[in-house]
Order: structure tokens, then sequence, then C-alpha cells
């Protein structure tokens, strides 16, 4: 075959590399990072990986701007990267080139463990103080008993419809599951292997047989039933979705008319008129329990701990809140939003409410719903099976 | 071409309609008129050339039979049929481009044979007929190359095979020769001849080149201005001009307009004089009966090759001569700058043109 | 002789710095990539180890969904190759030998403008106008038809679209490039219209047509932003390819080396038809 000639070069060039490309170091074998024991002086800049609806400096809303405030009281000039998955975050922070990122249960882990991000020294955050004690020490934002970020606040996945388009109006994940078929071609969904889990969720309550007790523990036969599922669903899906901006224009110009969605993307379309409305079915619903993390690089700590005691303090954690349509963090923040009942809306405090909402975790082989002797799916597996789904 | 051919061929030639009639065709570009109600007959086998300065229209009266072009007015008619409607795909005519325009892409054997694979001629025939033809041009075993391999001369030799291939009624040549050097030329000028003697085939050569149209043709025209000035075999238009601008243009001549006419020749009207019709005598020579002969003095020697041009400036009138003399003819000893000499001519020599 | 010496030296010292930076640049990074392939990573933190195994090759060979994926690239790739090959040739055509002067200038202006347009804004503006209450089906409505709408169809005609200035271009330049004579000769030798289109103008043009392919085929191959806004929930080899790279690099070289290997034996076909000559 001729194809095979050009081969030579490029393998011999690989040979060639081979010896430099080895000789940089390793992750595995690197010294854990320690926490900042002091606070210096801010460093004038900081750049940030954030959800969208995270940093807002007053581009999307004129009146939703917590970044200027903070940059003229601090000086550190604010560089956002908004993402758009879990992955995609993990990704930007193996660059090295950011100082603070707003993880997800599903991310925080992978970036412990990979030591890009460094311990946290909540000393150095006056308003951790102030955070429910439902958030702190918890398995996806510590280790051994030690912070490795400040929570941000929490929330769930939401089910968004057309009110003129879906009717009667669902109560239950079955409209994008099961009955999907009434939207056939107008149902959309997350693009994220983690997806799997909302399809574990929805099983986890119609079918009991399977035995799923934690929608991020799956063993094999569990996973293999969340992909039939979800390979079902995708007869009928127009679009998955990754991008928020792509979200709110399908359901906006009809293209979408059912799927899941974050409160900011369902407050973003309504605030461009289109009819749209998002609730949390009766099954309950994945979510997420954000923190703010500082990478193990990080070019500016001084200002990254500055960002971190910023985003949580009581005014700016109930701006955030109400903006993306999450419960905050700080317990004071529910005192400075603007429609008092916000806290009470998003159950802040409620605990018992936040048991119905699992929070996105990283699936490993140990069962995290402390089953033994079973080995369970891992986050890899999932990646994979999610390629499959989409075929 | 056995002989009782060429004798078919030259009954065919008589009873035959005309290879090519033009009757008053005329070309405009926008408001520029190329060619003028001309009016034009080629016999059957004969070589017939078109010569004319760059911008006469010899071009155009080539691309206007060829059917490239439309005629603005006028017909055309190729072998007794009115095509002057028809694309070229439908004229019995096929062309030798000035720069060949071979199919680079194709090998000469696929060149030569374009015609017939057009056709729908089988291969093996089509093979064969092909080296027949690559033979005639004296190309046996170039078949299988590409154009790019080929010298000028070889691409110039492949045109021809592939226009000739199906012995067409009419082969257009524009200027064939002019991207050849001079000794190619002659060579391929000779090939040329050969070539149609040995098909048969109406040649019809559109050329600059006074010489070459002299050589090669049967026949020729002179264009000028879009308009044919004179049309005939090659040494009547050379010995009987039928224009000054014939005269000029075919050959070098001395051309003698109203005085001086009166003072060199001796009587009012435009004449010419061909300068190789003109001898170099001594001084005090006597004419003999129909003779003239004027005295002059030699202004400028100029050795051309075969032939040496003299510039002699006659006493009467100042007016100049020029006179060509073969380089191996005896001159007189005293044949140089400055020298004074009369020149003597047959009074037949010195002939008049119309205008 | 010391002055030839010197220009040598003065030519070299020109010419290093740009070929050690292709050489590290571009064959490095391929090598690195395809090295990469042959590596595995930690499943938890998605970090490289950089042991030897072929595992990530025979993962691919061996699991359906990335041949069923490899496969709808390639023919999409091919299908967007063949519907520029289609659109370019008339085009072109009446660039090159029916309009002139300034009709000429202002479309290839027309043609090279899109190209200083940025990518996303170009796919984002299909996906408006494929949408549902989009012109597409706004100007479909009236005949009862509907617009594609987002899916393999719509990513065909969005790559199509962004890179049909890149088959334009090769073929107009050939097309300008062609002699009439020859057109003329061939007609004069008998030949109709269609006759000279197959026999002088295809073979003049195809070389061109097969560089411009080398661009359609290559770009359609590797992309992926596309897909993403208007595929609907298509994937494509490049979707794959970027949903690994953070979680397992060394799987998305290996899935990198299919399109890679793609190219290579495409851009070896092409080169054996003599096309590279008139990129």
């Amino acid at each position: 075959m001729r194809c095979a000639n050009p081969w030579k070069a490029a393998v011999a060039a690989g040979v060639l590399l081979l010896t430099a490309a080895c000789g940089s170091g390793g992750g595995a074998g690197e010294k854990a990072p320690a926490e900042q024991k002091t606070l210096g002086k801010g460093e004038g800049r900081v750049d940030i990986i954030a959800w969208a609806g995270y940093a807002e400096d007053g581009s999307n809303d004129p009146r939703t701007d917590w970044v200027h405030p903070f940059e003229k009281r601090t000086g550190c000039k604010v560089n956002t990267k908004i993402a758009g998955t879990s992955d995609e975050m993990v990704s930007l922070m193996k660059t090295g080139q950011y100082d603070t990122v707003s993880a997800s249960g599903d991310a925080t882990l992978r970036l412990i463990a990979a030591k890009d991000v460094a311990p946290v020294n909540t000393g150095l955050v006056p308003n951790y103080r102030d955070v429910f004690p439902g958030l702190k020490m918890r398995p996806f934002n510590s280790r051994n008993g030690q912070m490795y970020g400040i929570p941000h606040g929490r929330g769930a996945n939401l089910l968004m419809y057309r009110t003129d388009k879906v009717s009667p109006a669902p109560d239950s994940w079955k409209a994008v599951f099961d009955g999907a078929a009434t939207y056939s071609g107008k149902v959309t969904a997350y693009d994220s292997p983690i997806y799997i889990a909302d399809a574990a969720l929805y099983l986890m309550k119609t079918r009991p047989a399977l035995g799923i007790k934690d929608p991020y523990a799956l063993d094999s036969k569990q996973l293999a039933a969340a992909v039939s599922l979800l390979k079902k669903q995708r007869q009928h899906i127009g679009e998955y979705w990754s991008d928020y901006q792509k979200e709110v224009t399908a359901f906006k110009g009809g293209d979408s008319v059912i799927g899941t969605t974050w409160q900011v993307i369902a407050n973003t379309a309504a605030a461009e008129k289109a009819p749209v409305k998002a609730v949390l079915p009766k099954e309950g619903a994945t979510g997420w329990s954000d923190t703010w993390m500082v990478s193990a690089k990080a070019k500016h700590p001084n200002c990254a701990y500055k960002w971190l005691d910023w985003i949580v303090s009581p005014k700016v954690n109930a701006q955030v809140a109400e903006y993306f349509g999450e419960a905050p963090a700080n317990a004071r923040a529910c005192r400075e939003t603007t429609d008092p009942h916000h806290c009470a809306v998003f159950h802040a405090a409620d605990e018992r409410y936040y048991r119905r909402v699992h929070f996105w975790t990283t699936p490993v082989p140990q069962c995290l719903d402390g089953r033994k002797g079973v080995k369970c799916t891992d986050y890899a597996e999932w990646t994979r099976a999610w390629t499959e789904i989409k075929g | 071409m056995t002989e009782a051919a060429r004798a078919a061929a030259d009954a065919a030639r008589t009873t035959a309609p005309h290879a090519v009639r033009l009757t008053g065709v005329a070309k405009d570009y926008g408001p520029v008129r190329a060619v003028n109600d001309v009016e034009l007959t080629v016999h059957q086998g004969e070589f017939f050339s078109l010569l004319g300065p760059s911008g006469s229209g010899k071009t155009t009266l080539l691309r206007l039979i060829a059917g490239f072009e439309r005629p603005t007015a006028g017909r055309i008619a190729l072998a007794g049929r009115d095509v002057t409607a028809l694309p070229p795909s439908r004229r019995d005519v096929h062309t030798v481009f000035q720069d060949y325009a071979l199919f680079p892409h194709m090998t000469v054997e696929q060149n030569v044979a374009y015609a017939l694979t057009v056709r729908g001629v089988r291969k093996a025939e089509r093979l064969a007929r092909a080296r027949e033809g690559l033979a005639t041009v004296r190309l046996d075993g170039y078949g299988p190359r590409r154009p790019a391999q080929l010298s000028g001369g070889q691409r110039q030799r492949v045109a021809l095979a592939r226009a000739l291939i199906d012995s067409p009624g009419l082969l257009l040549l524009d200027e064939p020769l002019g991207a050849l050097d001079l000794g190619l030329r002659h060579e391929m000028q000779a090939e040329l001849k050969r070539i149609q003697r040995a098909t048969g085939v109406t040649f019809l050569l559109v050329t600059h080149d006074q010489e070459e149209a002299l050589t090669l043709s049967d026949r020729l025209a002179v264009l000028d201005g879009g308009r044919i000035e004179q049309t005939g075999p090659p040494l009547e238009v050379y010995d009987r001009p039928a224009s000054a601008f014939v005269a000029g243009f075919v050959g070098t001549t001395n051309l003698l307009r109203d005085e001086a006419a009166v003072r060199v020749v001796g009587a009012p009207g435009t004449y010419s004089i061909r300068p190789e019709r003109i001898r170099i005598a001594p001084p005090g020579s006597v004419p003999g009966p129909g003779e003239r002969c004027l005295p002059g003095r030699i202004a400028e020697i100029a050795h051309a090759g075969a032939h040496t041009r003299f510039t002699v400036r006659l006493e009467a009138g100042d007016d100049r001569l020029t006179v060509l003399r073969q380089h191996t003819a005896r001159l007189p000893e005293a044949a140089r700058t400055g020298a004074a000499v009369n020149l003597v001519w047959d009074t037949g020599d010195a002939f008049a043109v119309p205008g | 002789m010391p002055t030839t010496d010197r220009a040598r030296g003065r030519l070299a010292a020109l010419l290093a710095p740009p070929l050690l930076w292709l050489v590290l640049a571009y064959l490095g990074s391929l090598a690195v990539l395809l090295l990469s392939a042959f590596w595995t990573t930690d499943p938890f933190t998605s970090d490289v180890v950089r042991s030897f195994t072929t595992d990530n090759f025979r993962e691919i060979l061996g699991t359906p969904v990335y041949r069923t994926v490899a496969l709808r690239t390639l023919g999409i790739a091919v299908t967007v190759t063949l519907l520029d090959a289609a659109l370019a040739l008339p085009v072109a055509f009446f660039m090159a030998r029916v309009a002139t002067g300034r009709l000429r200038r202002a479309l290839v202006v027309a043609v090279l403008t899109p190209l200083w347009a940025g990518y996303l804004v170009k796919a984002y503006a299909w996906r408006v106008m494929l949408g549902e209450h989009g012109i597409v089906n706004a100007a479909l409505e009236p005949f009862g038809l509907r617009g594609p709408g987002y899916g393999v169809s719509a990513v065909v005609i969005v790559l199509a679209y962004l890179w049909l200035p890149y088959m334009i271009l090769p073929v107009y330049a050939a097309l300008e490039r062609l002699p009439a004579r020859q057109l003329e000769a061939s007609a004069d030798l008998g030949a109709g219209t269609l006759r000279t289109l197959g026999s002088v103008v295809a073979p003049a043009v195809r070389p061109a047509l097969l560089a411009g392919s080398v661009f359609t085929f290559s770009l359609s191959l590797g992309d992926y932003l596309t897909v993403q806004i208007v595929g609907g929930r298509t994937q494509l080899l490049g979707n794959v390819i970027a949903s690994q790279v953070t979680l397992d690099l060394p799987l998305a070289a290996a899935l990198s080396a299919v399109p890679v290997a793609l190219i290579v034996c495409y851009l070896a076909a092409v080169r054996r038809a003599g096309a590279l000559d008139s990129l």
C-alpha cells in the first residue's frame, strides 16, 4: 500500500522525540501541593474558570455585575473563561494557566487526585465562617479533614419546557424518557457523560428491581440499563446541548421544547421572551454543589483568595444565587436577596430537600453507595458509554 | 500519391466545386472592420497563402473559414456547401494553430487520433491510422510520448498529423512556422510542401512572411486593411504587383512617384523597379537598346549574406535607388562607397503600378 | 570557493529557523500524538501514564461505535467534497470563461470575502437559518416543504458552504489557465460541446478538483464545531476525540490517528493522480 510510506518518516520522528517527551515530569510522582499560610498583597490579576452566570461583569445584564466592584475594591483584574462542562473545566485546569475554578462535584475529586488544585486555608477566607454547616467538609470538597475549596452554592438540574408546545405541564422525567416520543425531535439533553446519572435517577424511581441506590454508583448491569434507556431517548432527541447559549436559542426558536436545564438558562430564555418554564420533577433531580478551588500552580494566589472571599460574601453570594437560580452557600446571603423568599424557594437551609437532589459526583470503581463485593463503573466507562449512546 | 491518383485529383479539381469560396465577407469587431468585403476562391488541392502584415485581417479571415468567428456579412462556402451558419465541428476543415494547441494531458498518439475518437472510430483502427499519420510527418515511434516531451518542430509535426488524420477537405495553417527558428523554419517549409503534395489536401496558409508565401504557394492573396489587394501566382504578384502596397510588401522595391518617376523612369505616374533588376556599371558606360542608364554615386554598401545591397544617390534630383547584387556576381572594381557609377536597367523592368 | 560557501551559509541561516519550526511544530507534534496513542491513563485523575500498550488501538478497532462514527465522518467528508465539486465547477467555469472584467473581479471578491468572516459566526448564522423558525423553513413552507433541521444534512450543507471557496479557487485558476485555443482545436477536430468538456476541459480541471478536494476532505474530516452547532444529536470523530481529550488523552490520540491515516491515504492517492502539483 502506497500510504505506508509517509508513516515511516513520522515514526522515525516519533522515535527521535521519545527521549525528549519522556524527560518531562509526570503527575503521579509529584509532591502534594500545600495550603497557603498567609495572605499577601494582590497580584493585580486573577484568571477564573467559571460556569456561565458565576462571574458576571454586566455585559449580559448591566444590573448584574459583581466583577467590576471586586476589581475596584481589590485591584485584581478578572479574566473569566466560561466552561460548558466539568470535563472542560478539568482540562482547562490542567493547563495551569488559571488561578481558580468553580468546580462541581464531578470535577473536584478528579482535580484533587490529579494534584491540579491546592488545599484551601479557610482561615484566609473570613466569609467561610457563615457557610451552611451542611456544605462544609463534604466528600466532594474535602479530603482527610482538609477543605479543598470554598462552597459556592447548590442547585438542581431542572426540567424545562415550552409552555405553548407542551401540555399538560410535565411533573416527571418520564416526559424525556419513556414519554419522549410525544415530542420526538424536539427533546434536548445535556451533552456530557454525567447525564447518564439523570437516566439512572429515573430508573431508580421507576424500576426498583435494578437496585439503584445512588445514580453515581452503577454496576455494569445498572449502567447497561441506563444506557439502553438513553439510546431509546436518542431517537427523539433534537440536539444535545453543552453551550448554554445554544440551549437558549433552541428553546427560543422552538427547535427544542422539552429537556434538562439550569435555572439560569430558564431565566435567560424567559428574559428573551421565550415562553418557557422550569420545574423540579417528582423523582427529584441531579444537581450540583459547586466549590471554588485554587490551582496548585496559581500565578495569582492572593487575588484568587480575595475572589473566593468575595464570591461567598453575603451580598455577592446572594446576587449570584439569584441570578443563576441556586441556593447560596452563605447563610447570611439569605438576608440580602432581592426576593426575600429566595432561600426558601431554593431550600437553602433545607438539608432534607437536598437529599432529593443528587449532586454531581465522579463515578469511581468503589461504589459510592457503600456496596461491597461489587465493582462500580468509573467515569471512563461512562464516557465510552456516552459515545456509544450518541452513536 | 501515385501518378494515377494525382491525375484523378487533377481531374477532380477541374470538375469539383471550389475548396473555399468567400462572397462579400465582412467582419466587424465593434466599430472596427477587420475584414472588408472579401471575395476569395481557393481551388481543390491548391496550396494557397494569405499574406499580409499584422492587422491586415488575414487571421480573422482564417478564423471565419474555420468557424471560430461568424461573419458580419457575406457567405462562406466550402466544397460547394454553404457553411456560414455551421459551427467548427461541422465543417470539413481542420486547423494547425500557431501555438499548436496540442492537448497536454494526451499522448501524441491520442492527440493525433482525436478527430477519429470524436467520430467513434474503433480503437485498433484509430491507433493504426495515428501511426500512419505520425509516419507521414516522420515521427514514427513518438506515439506514447506527451507533447511536453517534444521539441517545437516535433510539436508542429504532431499538430499537422492531428489535423490531417481524417483527410479534411481543407487544412488551415495559422502562421504555423512563426515560433520556429530560421533553420527549422526552412526545413519545415519543405516538409509542408512535401506533405501537401503527398496528401493532396487543400492548404490555406496564413503568414506575414512574404518569402514563405512565395516559396510555398501555388497562389496567394495579399491583404491590407481587411481587403484583398491582389490574388495570383507568386511570380505574377511579385513581378506585377497590383498596387503600391503589394509592390512594397512582396519583396523590396524602388517605388517612384510623380516627379521622381519623371526624373528616373521618364514618365509621370507610379513605377516600381525591383532592386535585383538594376545593374551597376562603370561610369561612362553606354546603355544598350531598350535600356535606361542614369549616373549616380554609391552612398552605402550593406553586405547581407547571400547578396549585397547598394544605396545609390542619383545625380539628377537626389533620388536614392536600392540595388541588390548576388554576392557571387562580379562587381565593378570601383564599386565602393563614394564611387561614381551608372545604374542600368531594361525599360520593361520599370512597370507602372496603380495608385 | 569562499563566496559560494558564504552564500550557502547565509541560505542555511535563512532557512534553518523556519525549517526547524516546521520539523518541531508539525512533525514533532504529529510524532508526539502518535506516540501518546500508545500510552495509557490513570482512570481517576486522567493523568497520562507512560507505559507502552496497544490497548487504545485495540479498543478503537473492537468497539462498533467508533467504526460507526468513523464511517459517518468519512461519509460526510466525501459528500461535502462531491457537493463542493459539483457546485464549484459551474461557478468557476462561469467566472473563468464567461464573466469578464468587472463582473469577474466582483465574483472573485464574492468568493473570497466569506473567508474573512469568522468560522463560528458563519456556523451560527446557519444555525439560525436552519432553525424551526429560520429562513430556510420559511422559504420552503409555501411549497409544502421543510428544511432539513439540525442533523447530518445540516452538517453537510454548512461544511460544504464553509469550504466551497477552497474548491472554487483552484478550479477557477485551472479554467482560467486553459488556453482558448485548445477548446477551439477540439471543436475544430469535430468535437461538440459535451465532448470538449469531457475530453479537454475535464482533464485540465481534474488536478485542480483533486487539489481542492484535499482541502474540503481533510477540513471536513477534522471538523467538530459545526456538528456541535447544527449537528443536532450527530457526533463525528472530532467530537469523540474532544470528549476524550481531558479524560483519556492516549485514547484521544489513538482516535486522532484515524483521520490522520485517512488523510495520508487520501493524499497518497491524490499524489498518484498528480494533483499535488497544482496545490
